[in-house]
């Protein structure tokens, strides 16, 4: 387990509402090495977002439960306060792109502005420095430089979520946690910003941890699948093993659903929705929409470690 | 862009001005009560203008018909020199136009202390007093709303919060109300008890000491109650509703965004929620502060402080029509102009209005 | 049905909310049981009467409960008269046979065990006789049986002696007891003083002087040169306590007042906003939903209304016509309704506006004013709610400003007018602290039962907190 860029292991984050306990991220574990993506997979309310901010530390007001082992190169980030945490971290070695980036940017700051504020604060650079930069860094996704002294307002959705993801790759960090980076953008805009991708992880060797309910999108750029549902991680396996032959019957339902090109395919779906986070069921969570549900399942089914490192969480897979 | 800019600004003054105007003349109109101020004023007359032709000597020799005639006489001509032989809905545009221009005339009834009866320097005489006194409260409850509220917005359900959210129906009672008490324990029962207290009302100690220093200290010391009584009753709302208002703009995302890219909290909270904001913030106080200044004619009353509320309780029950215009009027520019003005810092401060987005 | 017991569940979780109710229902119990027990008429009829009505009441009195915490016991109303047969009144109305003159004896005597002098002694006579005026004279007599002369006077058919303001007597006395003691008394006692105070050398100073404790009597002797004559007398010894609320400088009892205050200051609370809230609402509906030229001119008037002074307009109206409370009330809903809350409520239906679903409705045909009623109002009346229970606070108060100011209705028991009546009196500069304090108690009480309520409405009503 050396040499890992990122080893989560048991990360678990539950928080409090008037309803009761959500319990977002149940013993979450997964790893990556320097250069690798990671993609994570699940339904909407599954709890990816909240296990991207659990990484970062990005708590909700009224958290409960927020427990595990995060190793960063080694470090056990669990193990630093939150100033070091935000110094030394948050944004400078770990990004995070937020879903949906349409109000993640001040509307009364320019634009530029924004993108240099972490370039001045961590790297002390001066600000003629770090604008040039960033009229660097929008030329290379295809944004006009002069936007730099533009508002937020005066861009469309597609262009803002470029420049976040600018922003992000402006500081140079070694990972980058994207939630949904095109969930809510148009098909061309998308498929600009997965190239923006795939050139950046060639280029610089940037771990990635992407976050998508979209399968397909997931295979352009993964290294590694992680697969989640109710708040856990039910497989994690590598990418062509995971594309090619699915073991959790979710994971297989998902791929059933993905129209391909050529073949006449009656796709799937998965009757019934996702049990709440509030009060999951005992036992394996997916077992009541499960076509291969048996007895067993109404324990909470082990890990069965399948190749180093992957695992999957079904009852199925069990040795006797 | 400019020819547009001009436009929009021409456009909102002209309706301010209407505004002003439409609301000056109700007030003309109710301030004269149907006629009762013109009796009052006709009748003021008659009596001066018979005292003086009895008193003449001139007239002594003439007999009771021949007096009584001159007197209708002399009095229709007075009548005539101020326009009362014209109908009201006549005289009510001259008074108007009066108004709007700022030539506020001459009071019926009152007069400033040095003894003037013009309207300007009557309003003037007392404009300063209010100023100071709610300028002054209003600025140490708009620093304690802003720096409380920030920060019990970053400690939502600890203790604090929760006891400022307890506490903020306090000011369901006006400032007034905690006055009488403030000067029930602090003036009245302290003397009893101490042999000394503070003020029970006015603005300064009378005889005004001749020292500056001295009189500013009495001063001082003599708005100290009514500034608490203000504070007591509006901080707990002030700090709540600033509270509340910060907490939900710290749940927007780029707030949210602005943590992720590891900024420290003060810049976040300069940056991210207080700038937004500006625009509601500076908004409300602006009014709340010219509000104030007329609005607070039970807290002059209660502590006998000689400004702008108490000379609009006097202009009120004596029906000084002059006067009462004159107030409505100054109030009524001042409240255009404010508005006016923020319509500009709008502009600077919400990058969005400038070229009409959002 | 289950949304409503599903949202009191939730209020009730809120402590502050519970406390807020319970004052509430407690106060409009208080109102039922006031106007069930001393109907409007005769309350502001006993309001407005004279003191004639109210003479047997001591002036500025404190509540008697006062004595319960006080080591002093202070001294309650006492009243004797010959009209009502009593212990320790007798009446003798002798005609000597074959004379032709009466003689008339009447005998009060009280027990006096109070630790503090009355505040005022009077004595009321009412006689009936042909031509002659009785002649009568009053002699008080102390616990020792020490035996003073009050007065020697003519009677009319009705005389009123009022004993503790006759400042002759009070320096008669005083000399007198000067003398007994052997030591001048240097201040001017008066003669509820001197009447009852122990003679010996407490009595020099007036913090000192004691109650002398025990039987007092009062004899009125006379003669009437007529047979058929009678003499009706009444002594009231006013003492320093009355009633639950003590009395005012009019020697009204307070509690009706306190009472009454109560059912007006809801009902006027509740009715303004309530009222102003609605109008506003469909002010503020009418112009977002119609928009164009409704909407322009909706705005200019409300802009004016808002450069209009409020308070000094109304005083202007309620000085000149001297309104009663109902149109006073109906007076402050016209100048507060077209206020700043129609903005507010027109940009809550500008967002609304534009829901789908409201535009779902516009496409099956329903008029204008179906989705305004139906669909734009509903959705806005949870969100509003916590404002109208807070701004029931504020009208409560402006009643009680003007009733203060002097203005208002000056008939209406209101507590605002019971405040202006012990601010015209002095009586923070006197000292009758209750005065004040009792009808402020239940304003502050009142306003802040409403406004906790309110405040705890507002946490579960408002849409914007919950996702916090």
């Amino acid at each position: 387990m050396s040499g890992e860029h990122l080893s989560v292991r048991n990360l678990t984050m539950y928080y409090r509402t008037i309803k009761g306990e959500v319990k977002a991220v149940v013993n979450v574990s997964f790893s990556l090495f320097k250069g690798e993506t990671v993609a994570i997979i699940g339904e909407s309310g599954c709890g990816k977002s909240s296990l991207a901010k659990a990484i970062i530390r990005l708590m909700p007001r009224n958290v409960s439960v927020y427990r595990g082992i995060i190793l960063f190169n080694g470090i056990n980030l669990m193990d630093l306060n939150e100033e070091e945490f935000r110094r030394k971290i948050r944004w400078s070695k770990i990004a995070y792109v937020p879903q949906a980036a349409l109000n993640s940017l001040n509307p009364v700051v320019k634009v530029g502005e924004q993108m240099i504020e972490p370039l001045i604060l961590t790297y002390k650079m001066s600000k003629r420095e770090a604008l040039e930069k960033a009229a660097e860094a929008l030329r290379r996704i295809g944004i006009n430089e002069s936007f730099i002294d533009r508002y937020p307002f005066e861009l469309s959705g597609g262009m803002k979520q470029r420049i976040i993801i600018a922003t992000a790759l402006l500081i140079n960090p070694e990972l980058v946690i994207l939630d949904e980076p095109t969930s809510s953008l148009d098909v061309l805009t998308q498929a600009n910003i997965m190239n923006i991708l795939k050139s950046i992880k060639g280029e610089r060797g940037l771990s990635m941890i992407f976050i998508t309910h979209d399968i397909s999108l997931s295979s352009e750029l993964a290294d590694k699948v992680a697969v989640m549902y109710a708040g856990q991680i039910v497989e994690f396996n590598a990418a062509e093993k995971f594309y090619s032959d699915p073991k959790h019957p979710y994971s297989q339902k998902l791929m059933e659903s993905v129209p391909t090109l050529r073949t006449d395919k009656k796709l799937g779906f998965i009757p019934g929705s996702p049990p709440s986070l509030l009060d999951p069921p005992k036992g394996c969570r997916f077992a009541e929409r499960c076509p291969l549900a048996f007895s067993r399942c109404s324990e909470d089914p082990p890990t069965i470690y399948l190749n180093g490192d992957f695992y999957v969480k079904c009852w199925l897979y069990a040795k006797e | 862009m400019f020819a547009g800019i001009l436009k929009y600004i021409l456009k909102r003054s002209i309706i301010l001005f209407l505004t002003v105007v439409v609301a000056v003349y109700i007030t003309i109109w109710i301030a004269n009560m149907g006629g009762y101020v013109d009796e009052i004023v006709k009748s003021d007359i008659l009596l001066s203008v018979s005292q003086s032709i009895r008193q003449n000597p001139a007239f002594k020799g003439l007999n009771e018909t021949q007096i009584t005639k001159i007197i209708n006489e002399v009095y229709n001509n007075e009548l005539k020199k101020i326009g009362f032989d014209k109908p009201f809905i006549y005289r009510s545009f001259i008074y108007l136009k009066d108004a709007i221009t700022l030539n506020l005339g001459r009071a019926l009834f009152l007069s400033s202390d040095s003894g003037s009866k013009n309207v300007r320097i009557i309003i003037l005489e007392r404009l300063p007093n209010t100023v100071l006194l709610f300028t002054t409260t209003q600025m140490i409850l708009f620093f304690i709303g802003l720096f409380f509220g920030l920060f019990l917005s970053r400690r939502y359900g600890s203790f604090l919060d929760r006891l400022s959210v307890l506490l903020a129906p306090l000011s369901s009672l006006p400032g007034w109300f905690y006055g009488i008490f403030l000067i029930l324990i602090f003036a009245s029962l302290f003397r009893l008890w101490f042999g000394w207290g503070l003020p029970y009302g006015g603005m300064v100690d009378a005889p005004p000491p001749i020292d500056k220093v001295a009189y500013a200290l009495s001063v001082l010391k003599h708005m100290i109650l009514p500034v608490l009584s203000w504070l007591i009753s509006y901080s707990f709302i002030n700090v709540y509703v600033r509270r509340t208002f910060f907490l939900m703009f710290s749940s927007e995302d780029y707030v949210e965004f602005a943590k992720a890219k590891g900024l420290p909290d003060s810049l976040i909270q300069r940056r991210y929620i207080l700038r937004p904001t500006l625009p509601p913030i500076v908004t409300d106080f602006s009014l709340t502060l010219i509000g104030s200044w007329m609005g607070a004619i039970i807290t002059e009353r209660v502590f006998n402080w000689p400004g702008i509320g108490s000379l609009f309780y006097a202009a009120s029950v004596m029906f000084d029509t002059p006067v009462l215009v004159g107030l409505v009027v100054i109030y009524a520019y001042l409240l255009a102009a404010t508005v006016f003005a923020l319509e500009f810092v709008y502009v600077i401060l919400d990058p969005r209005i400038r070229t009409g987005g959002a | 049905m289950s949304k409503v017991k599903g949202f009191l569940s939730q209020l009730l979780l809120y402590k502050s909310a519970l406390i807020g109710l319970i004052i509430i229902i407690f106060l409009i119990g208080l109102s039922i049981y006031t106007v069930i027990t001393i109907p409007y008429e005769e309350a502001t009829r006993l309001w407005r009467a004279g003191e004639q009505y109210w003479l047997d009441n001591p002036r500025n009195a404190l509540p008697s409960w006062v004595n319960i915490f006080s080591q002093k016991r202070l001294p309650e109303t006492i009243i004797l008269s010959t009209e009502k047969p009593q212990v320790g009144v007798s009446k003798a109305i002798v005609s000597a046979p074959g004379e032709r003159f009466s003689i008339i004896k009447v005998k009060f005597s009280f027990r006096y065990e109070y630790d503090d002098f009355p505040s005022e002694i009077n004595l009321f006579l009412k006689a009936s006789f042909n031509e002659s005026n009785p002649h009568i004279t009053i002699y008080w007599v102390k616990p020792g049986g020490e035996q003073i002369t009050l007065k020697s006077l003519l009677i009319s058919r009705e005389t009123m002696y009022y004993i503790s303001n006759d400042d002759r007597l009070a320096e008669e006395i005083r000399g007198y007891i000067s003398k007994k003691i052997n030591r001048t008394i240097e201040y001017e006692a008066p003669v509820t003083l001197l009447l009852f105070a122990e003679e010996d050398n407490s009595v020099l100073k007036p913090d000192t002087a004691k109650v002398m404790k025990g039987v007092y009597e009062l004899w009125i002797e006379g003669i009437i040169f007529e047979t058929k004559v009678d003499l009706d007398a009444k002594l009231v010894i006013y003492g320093k306590v009355y009633g639950l609320a003590g009395t005012d400088h009019l020697r009204r009892d307070l509690s009706i007042a306190l009472l009454w205050g109560t059912p007006i200051a809801l009902s006027f609370g509740v009715t303004a906003s309530v009222t102003v809230a609605l109008i506003q609402m469909f002010i503020g509906a009418l112009s977002a939903w119609f928009g164009g030229i409704a909407d322009t001119v909706l705005q200019r008037v409300t802009e004016v209304f808002m450069v209009l002074p409020f308070l000094p307009l109304l005083i202007m109206i309620s000085t000149f016509y001297k309104f009663n409370i109902w149109v006073l009330l109906a007076v402050v809903i016209i100048l507060t309704v077209f206020g700043s809350g129609v903005k507010n409520y027109r940009a809550m239906f500008m967002q609304i506006k534009e829901f789908p679903y409201v535009e779902a409705a516009r496409a099956y045909g329903a008029g204008n004013l179906r989705i305004i009623l139906l669909y734009l109002i509903p959705k806005v009346l949870p969100t509003i709610i916590p404002s109208i229970v807070i701004s029931v606070a504020d009208f409560v108060f402006l009643e009680a400003a003007l009733a203060i100011l002097g203005l208002g209705d000056p008939l209406a028991p209101t507590w605002g007018k019971i405040i202006d009546d012990a601010y015209e009196h002095g009586a923070l500069y006197k000292g009758l602290y209750y005065w004040v304090l009792q009808p402020s108690i239940m304003l502050a009480l009142t306003s802040l039962s409403f406004a906790i309520l309110g405040f705890a409405l507002d946490k579960i009503f408002n849409p914007r907190l919950k996702e916090i």
